[in-house]
């Protein structure tokens, strides 16, 4: 795993009354300890991987708690371990990025909501909305209401967070229903503190075993004919029992203001941004005393007609700020009023923006057209002028600036394996003509941007195989699917590969086997270099000797099948050459083998700090471009992007481009000598092998050689 | 309502900067000082070296009993009232988005530029220009302070979240003073005593301290080579170029070269008249930095000549840091092809072995991707030998077509200078398309052919250079544009399917 959590850890292990400091993510975690959680699952993905990893890492006490512990290969499977809940009463959460896994997990979710739980049940999802997120902008809220499973959305500062994580338990088993808590990012990577309680060690668990199985009661099987009373109960039966639970608990909160002709609902997320806002027209204090009523729900849904309607009754109009689209939670209230038959006047999306984060900025332009109609008194001017100014602002920089800024967009590490391939795949497609490729999720996205620009589709985590199906119906060339390890075993192996060898498909599928799910955190999968082969490959790619992938495509009846060295550019290119133009049918899998440099890294430095202490021979190799017969034509460039494969003013004073460099974060992977010789670009490339601690002989060597050559 | 509002600190750094860790020790002095503080952040795809943010709320006193502040998790355009920033261009990317106010915005920001693929990856220079950056920072920012935030970095052995820490303290970014921060270093343990350096000296750097690592500013450097008398009285920036043209091209070949280079920039000179007329110093400044670069192409021995160089070694030690007592090895990746070869044999020879491959026949050897140690005995003497075949460039094959082609440009180079300097200047930059080796040569051969033919010959012909200039100034850019040459083949193509400039001249 990329990161260590030691510090952490330790403040997993705080007792009653210590304060923990840290991450929102990670305060969830120590909450769900401090409810006596008996397991607790997920599948990584930002911005929440650190709740699982770190419970990974954590494994003594968990061993102490008893708590089990599962990272799960994806969504579904992660959900499906909530059924745990439904016949014991046992606490379960689980964790992952939404709206893609909430999207993977439904289909359990629906089952698991169905019969109900027993035990309470909860899942962390990091709604992975606005600036900074990395999928498809939606709402996990749908899914709520769809299966009735009750959506928290804390205010974000610890303590609330905490209460809330403790609060949904009850919450979950008080309504037999599972209860979602969504975090967005910035919520999940909020640093405070909140005072900590002991950690409850759960009645059954790993230490406390359940000595018989539950009884065979079938109306906790999401199977008909009891689904049609499981749809009674969720509205009849579970969700007035929450709705009563959230009202005597408190669990959302009222923060009366002066002007009570106008009412503020906001979602707890919001919460904080909403009274930035405010004080922008002096409506609030940097404490949060405000001088217009806020409603914060911290539970999204239900919500709660009794609330609403005592909220928003005698006022003159209420103001929903809810982020994201479409507006549930101001159609509900809509309904609210209206059937309690309360006239007053409702407003939301009609004032804010329907897409895209919530800033304060945003809040305060829908503000600043609806308080004024209702408040005589406020003065909205500063609004309109911040509006103003913040407009000139960036008119002002955009002119200065004179020409659109370059984007930097994230980019393979340095020495990636990965980006071998689309060199390779940039030069076969010199020679053989451009090729569909259906692109996946995992760092090898990356080559959608520049310098490769790559992929013709994105469908979904280990779907690029299964969205080309249709498109190599009607191309005249192969289409290429590229998967990344991690997306093969979460769900591309059955989406993709065991479909086209069901229809016996003429197709091209390039896996990138680096041993890791290296976007999330290089967490591990089932294919995975086990400790013993990495201690064995040392600085070499330790997953060259693990066979798992390629074992299970031979056991699926393929074929044809390669495993080509990443770093190979040659061999690559006509490894993929071949794959898309030879007469043999049926399925061709590439595996694209070069362990994540993240990890081999990881590996590699400390023991090469242990062998220079030591002081040990070591040799470190690294690769150079020679500025003199540099011609500062970019080409490696465009085949590379190498973070250290640089540019510099050329020191050569004839010269006016500037040349290759390459700076010393250079892992020394070859890539820039491979391609130099598979496009065969130029003779500037050199490696140089810098030897630390040399042995006689090689000083011997060196002195011989120096002596003929005058070289070194 | 109190008046009371938090300090608002934006952090923008890179993946792996340590930004985390820089927001932390801030969080921390806060805590240290007593006053509330908040910091979250936007990691992006951080270990991917992408753009990452951490936003910071902190109350400059203590709160009242029994009030906890509300602290934003998102920063407000205008309203931050200090950016520091790791890298130049997310500077200016924070000026875009309006955080950076004239009343209210101390900005810091280190000088550095980490290049991004867009920028690197173009033919000629694509590199954004830092000046611009730098004139809209000042012009923003209510206190604007920047520095080498990485050099120092490096200088004193730690990473830049460090020195962009010491920045901030020096600037006065802070309401702690300075020994607060250094407490909290320290109590960091590792790497505390780099950390502290790397503070320091930014602390110093954004106060106008020079740091204590001396800035190599490198003294205005003699001329390599004396100049004939008659060009003495050339502007200064002309006779600059000219003499490294010498050295280079008696580098290259010997000193009858040199002279031969001389010979062909006085007949540029010649051709010119009035230098001190800008448009035509530009011209013969561009004309003889073309020449020489030209005169002095790359094959195979003079690539050899220029690897077994004893200072290259020396640069190399330097680049990659050694350490004494170290020994380097330094393996060369070399593919020479049958062009290459072809190109440094005599004439006749080279066209043969040119036939023999155009016929689908080739050499064993050639086009094989071939690793030489020029550190090795072997593979020095190797590359020693073929920069020896020097001595017979004169007769090879190459040789030949190149001074043919250096005659041709030069013709109308002549031509032009008397007619117009502005396509004349034109024209100097016209071999800047003649670049790289194997196939990027190549193309850029083909692209100066057509640009040559398509526009330079027609004008000449035609004597309408003064109105053509700007047309080729947009295909030389056009030809640099992209590796596939499209954007040149549509330049030229539009302009065929205007009517002939020639009658519209007329």
């Amino acid at each position: 795993m990329e990161v260590s959590f030691s510090n952490e850890i330790r403040s997993l292990k705080l007792g009653d009354g210590e304060v923990f400091h840290g991450e929102g993510i990670l305060a969830v975690t120590k909450a769900l300890l401090q409810s006596g959680v008996t397991y607790v699952g997920g599948y990584q993905g930002a911005p929440v991987s650190h709740l699982l990893d770190v419970m990974v890492q954590a494994k003594d006490l968990m061993g102490e708690l008893g708590v089990h512990v599962e990272p799960c290969t994806n969504e579904a499977s992660a959900a499906a371990m909530l059924g745990a809940s439904i016949m014991y009463p046992v606490r379960g959460a689980v964790t992952w990025k939404s709206i893609v896994g909430t999207n993977v997990a439904s289909d359990a979710l629906s089952n698991l909501a169905s019969p109900g739980v027993m035990g309470g049940a909860l899942i962390v999802v990091g709604e992975d909305y606005g600036e900074g997120a990395s999928v498809i902008q939606e709402r996990t809220h749908a899914f709520a209401m769809k299966s009735a499973m009750w959506l928290v959305d804390p205010r974000p500062n610890l303590p609330t967070i905490v209460r809330m994580v403790e609060k949904s338990f009850e919450l979950s088993e008080v309504s037999n229903s599972p209860v979602i808590m969504e975090l967005r990012i910035r919520a999940c990577h909020v640093r405070g503190s909140f005072k900590t309680k002991d950690n409850i060690a759960p009645r059954i668990s790993a230490r406390e075993l359940q000595q018989e199985p539950a009884a065979f009661i079938y109306e906790k099987l999401a199977h008909p004919p009891v689904t049609y009373r499981h749809e009674k109960l969720k509205y009849d039966v579970r969700m007035p029992a929450a709705r009563k639970f959230i009202v005597e608990q408190g669990l959302n909160e009222i923060f009366e203001g002066r002007h009570g002709d106008v009412g503020l609902i906001v979602q707890g997320g919001l919460y904080n941004t909403l009274i930035r806002a405010l004080q922008e027209i002096g409506l609030a204090d940097a404490f949060g005393r405000t001088e217009i009523p806020i409603l914060a729900l911290n539970v999204v849904y239900p919500l709660v007609p009794d609330e609403i309607v005592k909220f928003a009754a005698g006022k003159k109009a209420v103001v929903i700020v809810e982020e994201g689209q479409p507006e549930f939670i101001e159609h509900e209230i809509g309904s609210i009023l209206r059937r309690a038959d309360i006239n007053t006047t409702l407003h939301g999306k009609d004032i804010f923006q329907m897409a895209g984060e919530y800033t304060a900025e945003v809040m305060l332009a829908g503000l600043a057209k609806v308080l004024p109609k209702y408040i005589g008194s406020i003065d909205v001017t500063p609004a309109q002028t911040y509006a103003l100014d913040i407009g000139g602002l960036r008119e002002k920089a955009t002119k200065l600036l004179a020409t659109p800024l370059p984007p930097r967009p994230p980019n393979f590490c340095v020495g990636c394996p990965e980006r071998p391939v689309f060199a390779a795949m940039k030069l076969a497609q010199q020679e053989i003509g451009k090729v569909h490729i259906s692109t996946d999720i995992g760092c090898h996205a990356l080559a959608t941007y520049e310098p490769f620009s790559f992929g013709n589709s994105i469908l979904g985590y280990g779907m690029s195989l299964a969205s080309g199906a249709g498109v190599a119906g009607f191309s005249a060339k192969r289409p290429v699917a590229i998967m990344g390890d991690g997306g093969f075993w979460h769900n591309g192996l059955l989406s993709g590969v065991t479909s086209a060898m069901l229809n016996e498909r003429d197709r091209v599928l390039v896996i990138m086997k680096n041993g890791y799910t290296s976007a999330t955190g290089t967490q591990d999968v089932v294919s995975s270099p086990r400790s013993a082969s990495k201690n064995v490959a040392e600085g070499a790619s330790a997953t060259g000797s693990e066979r798992t992938i390629e074992n299970t495509l031979q056991g699926l009846g393929v074929k044809w099948l390669r495993s080509v060295h990443t770093y190979r550019v040659s061999e690559m290119r006509e490894a993929l050459k071949e794959a898309i133009t030879t007469k043999t049918g049926g399925l061709k899998v590439i595996v694209a083998e070069g362990e994540c440099q993240l990890e081999r890294q990881r590996r590699v430095k400390p023991m090469r700090a242990q062998a220079m202490s030591e002081g040990r021979r070591v040799v470190r190799t690294r690769y150079g471009v020679d500025e003199d017969t540099c011609t500062g034509d970019h080409s490696c460039i465009r085949l590379s992007g190498c973070p250290t494969l640089t540019v510099k003013p050329a020191t050569d004073p004839l010269k006016t481009d500037p040349v290759a460099h390459v700076t010393n974060g250079c892992v020394g992977c070859g890539l820039c000598g491979e391609n130099a010789h598979a496009a065969t670009l130029c003779p500037s490339f050199f490696r140089a092998d810098i030897i630390a601690n040399p042995s006689v002989m090689d000083r011997a060597m060196a002195k011989l050689r120096g002596a003929i050559t005058g070289a070194a | 309502m109190t008046s009371q509002r938090p300090r608002t600190i934006l952090i923008c750094a890179l993946g792996g900067e340590g930004g985390g860790v820089l927001s932390e020790w801030i969080t921390e002095c806060a805590a240290h000082a007593g006053f509330p503080a908040q910091a979250t952040s936007v990691p992006g795809v951080a270990q991917r070296t992408g753009a990452t943010s951490y936003y910071i709320e902190l109350l400059p006193e203590p709160a009242p009993e029994g009030l906890q502040p509300v602290f934003a998790l998102v920063p407000s355009a205008g309203r931050v009232d200090v950016v520091a920033s790791s890298e130049l261009l997310e500077t200016a990317r924070i000026l875009e988005r309006g955080f950076v106010s004239p009343d209210r915005t101390m900005l810091i920001s280190s000088s550095s530029r980490v290049y991004t693929t867009v920028e690197k990856m173009q033919m000629g220079d694509g590199r954004f220009d830092d000046q611009r950056i730098h004139d809209a920072a000042k012009a923003m920012a209510r206190d604007y302070r920047t520095a080498d935030l990485e050099k120092l970095a490096n200088d004193n052995g730690t990473v830049i979240s460090a020195t962009m820490f010491g920045a901030l303290a020096g600037a006065g970014a802070f309401p702690w003073p300075r020994n607060v921060c250094e407490d909290v270093i320290r109590a960091g343990k590792r790497g505390a005593e780099a950390s502290l350096r790397g503070f320091a000296a930014a602390f110093d750097a954004v106060n106008g301290v020079a740091p204590k690592v001396a800035e190599t500013s490198a003294p205005q450097p003699e001329l390599p080579e004396p100049l004939p008398a008659d060009f003495l009285a050339l502007p200064a920036s002309v006779r600059e170029i000219v003499s490294h043209g010498m050295a280079r091209t008696k580098d290259f070949q010997d000193a009858a070269y040199a002279d031969l280079y001389v010979e062909r920039v006085r007949l540029l000179i010649k051709a010119a008249g009035d230098a001190g007329d800008p448009r035509v110093a530009h011209a013969l400044e561009e004309g003889a930095r073309r020449l020489a670069l030209w005169m002095a192409y790359e094959d195979i021995p003079r690539v050899a000549q220029l690897k077994t160089r004893a200072s290259r070694f020396e640069r190399i030690r330097a680049d990659v840091e050694m350490k004494p007592g170290q020994i380097l090895k330094v393996t060369e990746y070399l593919k020479p092809g049958a062009e290459e070869l072809a190109d440094m044999l005599p004439e006749n020879l080279g066209r043969r072995l040119m036939r023999r491959v155009q016929a689908g026949k080739s050499l064993p050897f050639l086009g094989r991707g071939i690793h030489v140690a020029t550190t090795s005995i072997a593979g020095n003497l190797m590359l020693r030998t073929l920069a020896a075949m020097r001595k017979i460039r004169r007769r090879s094959l190459r040789y030949v077509e190149e001074q043919k082609q250096i005659e041709i440009w030069l013709d109308a180079k002549k031509t032009a200078l008397a007619r117009s300097p502005e396509f004349a200047g034109a024209l100097a930059e016209l071999p800047r398309l003649l670049k790289g080796y194997g196939e990027t040569h190549l193309r850029g051969k083909a692209n100066y052919r057509a640009v040559f033919d398509g526009i330079v010959a027609p004008a000449i012909k035609s004597g309408s250079e003064a109105m053509e200039a700007q047309r080729l100034r947009k295909a030389i850019s056009a030809a640099l544009a992209d590796p596939e040459s499209s954007a040149l083949s549509q330049l030229l193509a539009a302009s065929r399917s205007e009517p002939p400039r020639l009658l519209a001249a007329q």
